[in-house]
């Protein structure tokens, strides 16, 4: 049940929240429908694939087929995929299972040569980029005293070094703000491609033939869910037997 | 008296000479005319060949074909068919864009593919937003009023009849337009959604004017045209049919006037004789080289490939490329400043419903001494989808689990944009890259640097759009940079040293070659270019006139 008190608090943004940064996943509400990364989100009841037969048969063929074909790694070699599945994981905070495959959609793309239209002058290619990326973090992980490389390194400076790589504080053979732009724009757009992450966020996913209808404030079509600001983890989590 | 009849019959009226709406299947969004297209043979010339069907080259087709010109265009990407091609999918809809590898450089480089380059048979406005304002009066004249950029060799009063004539045949929807040449638009505003509703709100409060509109989405009857569902799907390419693009509203008729659409034709190099006259172009499909024969060569490929292709097309008589004598190839390219700001607001918002462009103000079009810079903004909306609200998430510095609480809060955030008028600069220019594409032709560079007037421009109209959310109650606001548009390269210019092509577009120093699309502007305002391309189009058509007038002039006859 949405409380407009709490639904009007904005004190779990990043921006709102003070020093402590975004409030822990643990105390959101725990997904009671589908399946959403994590199983947490803000729309308990919401799973947009209940709506699949209603799309129509172009996009539903390839919205489905994400979620059912969890492509084999086919690009990257066996040190980069173990190095990127870690930066993935920690760049878009998927904790635990499920997972959507962040690592597998990026490489079917650079497999594929599905490219972006684009380089700058002084960047590799973006698959080079890829490759790239994954040795530096390695290096600057055995430089910050993980002698196993970045994706042996503990969480915390494995957030440390991302945290760097975001704001372009790394002295590395490519330009490092580009290329944190090449790897989360491919991060990015698989995460939010997924249909489990369009049930976190209550996206109301793909619309045709029915369209939309209710475009007023506050308004929803019958598919779409209110979000939950108001559940108290501590009961919650207990009570539908989730821990 | 007349114009007041027509208003009263609202949307159901005909536009006059283009019948594309009513050769549309009502079942169907494939293009029905294509079974029955007119082929044309390699070694027959044809008087008209278009490198690209997008705004310029589609529009230019429907009309010479009218005037009974036998007119073949090549198409770089697909004829598509909305019902198999397209998808309600972010991800899912990477083929629309042009992906093939370019080289970006340059202080403020403008980053390509999804955001401004189309391909396929409509071009970029497959999956433009389908804002389509006019320019104003004052954009022809800009180095006359405001000391910057370049005059063009036209006027608005050129464009203006074919602005009429074309909101008639997109149909073009909004309230009537008090900025610019005050004018009316054929269909009425459609709704809006509750974040353009705030944004609204707040732009009142400080004395800020907006209005709906305009869009090139039909509101109304309109021959077999769907109504929009509001299904926000428009970058996507809208697989309703209710958003103008060349594909439903100028290539059916075209096909049924004789012209034919070759897609899957990417355009290498246009072949001239020994007294400099096009002869026809060299072309891929599938792989294979072919050649085509025509009595004139139009460029339809817009700002980046336009240029590339000329440079492109380097011969004993033109040396550093067709048409480029004068090094102004390629040069005076402009993009627009873009930033957008979302505000987050208690209701849930939804940005993801209605088309993104919603309403939008150009009280801040033309200079202000005031604001310390020349030339102003536009002021817009925009409905980014997940993948889209995550890029703008990203932009404000936030990744991780930060970044996962914003996307979770998508359904409380609406934003808003501007698109400011950057200045034409000579630096800012595509060139050929070393590297070569898989047909082993040298790709595009593109090299960008704002100037400080458009860095203050920037400046100040995000100041704006920051002001704006603050005055609607925004609880939080998170801001991107970014770029939108892509016009320039071809300049139109009155004298040969000066520009690429004249007033007719016809290049200066090849008699029988012309460029149609967003290159040839010399300054872009701050519109959307989309329906400026196509007017341009419509009086390039008009200025070559019939067939049979023309071919007596020797404008575009068959070299000996």
């Amino acid at each position: 049940m949405p409380t407009p008190d709490r639904a009007a608090d904005t004190s779990h943004l990043p921006n709102k929240g003070g020093a402590g940064g975004p409030a822990p996943p643990s105390q959101l509400p725990a997904q009671r429908r589908g399946t959403t990364p994590q199983l947490h989100g803000r729309y308990p009841d919401y799973d947009v694939l209940t709506s699949a037969d209603r799309w129509d048969h172009a996009t539903r063929r390839v919205v489905l087929e994400r979620v059912a074909d969890v492509p084999e790694i086919r690009f990257f070699n066996a040190e980069d995929e173990r190095v990127l599945r870690a930066f993935c994981d920690v760049a878009i905070g998927q904790t635990s299972d499920p997972r959507v495959p962040v690592l597998e959609m990026v490489d079917a793309k650079l497999h594929t040569g599905t490219l972006d239209g684009y380089r700058y002058e002084d960047m590799p290619a973006d698959p080079e980029t890829w490759h790239r990326v994954a040795v530096n973090l390695n290096r600057t992980a055995v430089e910050r005293g993980a002698s196993d490389g970045f994706a042996s390194a503990d969480t915390e400076l494995q957030h440390q070094i991302v945290d760097s790589f975001s704001k372009g504080e790394l002295d590395w053979d490519i330009p490092v703000t580009r290329a944190w732009g090449v790897v989360m724009r491919g991060v990015l757009g698989a995460f939010y491609s997924h249909p489990w992450a369009w049930n976190e966020i209550g996206f109301g996913g793909p619309a045709y033939p029915r369209g939309y209808a209710r475009l007023g404030p506050g308004q929803r079509e019958h598919w779409e869910a209110p979000p939950e600001f108001s559940v108290d983890p501590v009961s919650d989590v207990p009570k539908r037997g989730l821990e | 008296m007349k114009t007041n009849a027509r208003l009263a019959l609202k949307g159901s009226t005909r536009p006059p000479e283009n019948d594309s709406a009513f050769l549309l299947d009502q079942h169907s969004r494939a293009i029905p005319g294509r079974k029955h297209m007119r082929t044309f043979a390699h070694d027959q010339s044809v008087d008209m060949l278009i490198v690209g069907a997008g705004a310029g080259g589609s529009t230019l087709a429907q009309r010479l074909a009218r005037r009974g010109w036998k007119v073949l265009v090549l198409e770089a990407g697909p004829f598509w068919d909305p019902d198999e091609d397209w998808v309600s999918d972010e991800a899912g809809s990477h083929s629309l864009y042009w992906t093939e590898e370019r080289v970006i450089g340059g202080e403020d480089p403008v980053e390509l593919g999804k955001n401004n380059c189309g391909r396929g048979v409509g071009g970029s406005m497959i999956h433009y937003a389908g804002y389509t304002p006019r320019f104003h009066p004052s954009d022809f004249e800009v180095r006359t009023r405001d000391g910057v950029g370049a005059d063009w060799p036209i006027s608005y009063q050129d464009l203006k009849p074919h602005y009429e004539r074309l909101e008639r045949e997109l149909p073009v929807a909004g309230e009537a337009w008090p900025w610019g040449d005050p004018h009316a638009y054929p269909h009425g505003p459609h709704p809006i959604s509750a974040g353009a509703q705030r944004a609204w709100e707040g732009a009142k409060r400080l004395g800020i004017e907006m209005r709906v509109g305009p869009v090139g989405i039909a509101n109304g009857s309109f021959g077999h045209r769907p109504h929009c569902i509001y299904r926000g799907f428009c970058l996507q390419g809208c697989k309703v049919g209710a958003k103008a693009s060349p594909l439903v509203t100028h290539i059916p008729d075209a096909l049924a006037h004789g012209v034919e659409v070759r897609a899957d034709c990417m355009v290498t190099r246009i072949e001239t004789d020994q007294q400099g006259r096009c002869t026809g172009v060299t072309y891929f499909h599938d792989g294979r080289e072919h050649f085509q024969a025509a009595d004139a060569v139009t460029v339809a490929g817009y700002s980046i490939e336009t240029p590339r292709l000329l440079l492109n097309s380097t011969s004993a008589r033109f040396a550093n490329g067709l048409a480029n004598d004068n090094d102004l190839v390629g040069r005076g390219i402009m993009v627009q400043g873009a930033p957008q700001v979302a505000g987050r607001f208690p209701e849930e918002m939804r940005m993801y419903k209605a088309p993104p462009p919603e309403i939008s103000s150009e009280q801040f079009y033309e200079t202000d001494p005031e604001r310390g810079f020349a030339r102003g903004f536009s002021i817009q909306t925009v409905g980014p989808l997940p993948i889209g609200w995550a890029e703008h998430v990203l932009a404000d510095g936030h990744w991780g689990q930060a970044l996962r609480e914003y996307m979770r809060d998508y359904n409380h955030w609406f934003t808003v944009g501007v698109l400011c008028e950057l200045l034409p600069r000579a630096e800012n220019r595509v060139t050929l890259a070393d590297q070569t594409d898989r047909n082993g032709v040298p790709v595009a560079r593109l090299d960008y640097t704002q100037c400080d007037n458009d860095r203050a421009n920037i400046a100040y109209a995000k100041r704006k759009l920051n002001s704006i959310l603050q005055a609607a109650d925004a609880q939080d606001i998170l801001t991107i940079d970014r770029y939108a548009h892509l016009v320039g390269g071809c300049a139109m210019s009155s004298s040969a040293g000066t520009g690429v092509v004249d007033s007719d577009h016809r290049a200066w120093g090849v008699p029988n070659l012309f460029v149609c699309d967003g290159s040839v502007m010399p300054t872009q305002g701050s519109a959307n270019p989309a329906l400026t391309i196509m007017a341009l189009a419509s009086r390039l058509a008009e200025r070559l006139g019939d067939r049979s007038a023309t071919a007596g002039r020797r404008t575009a006859t068959t070299h000996s």
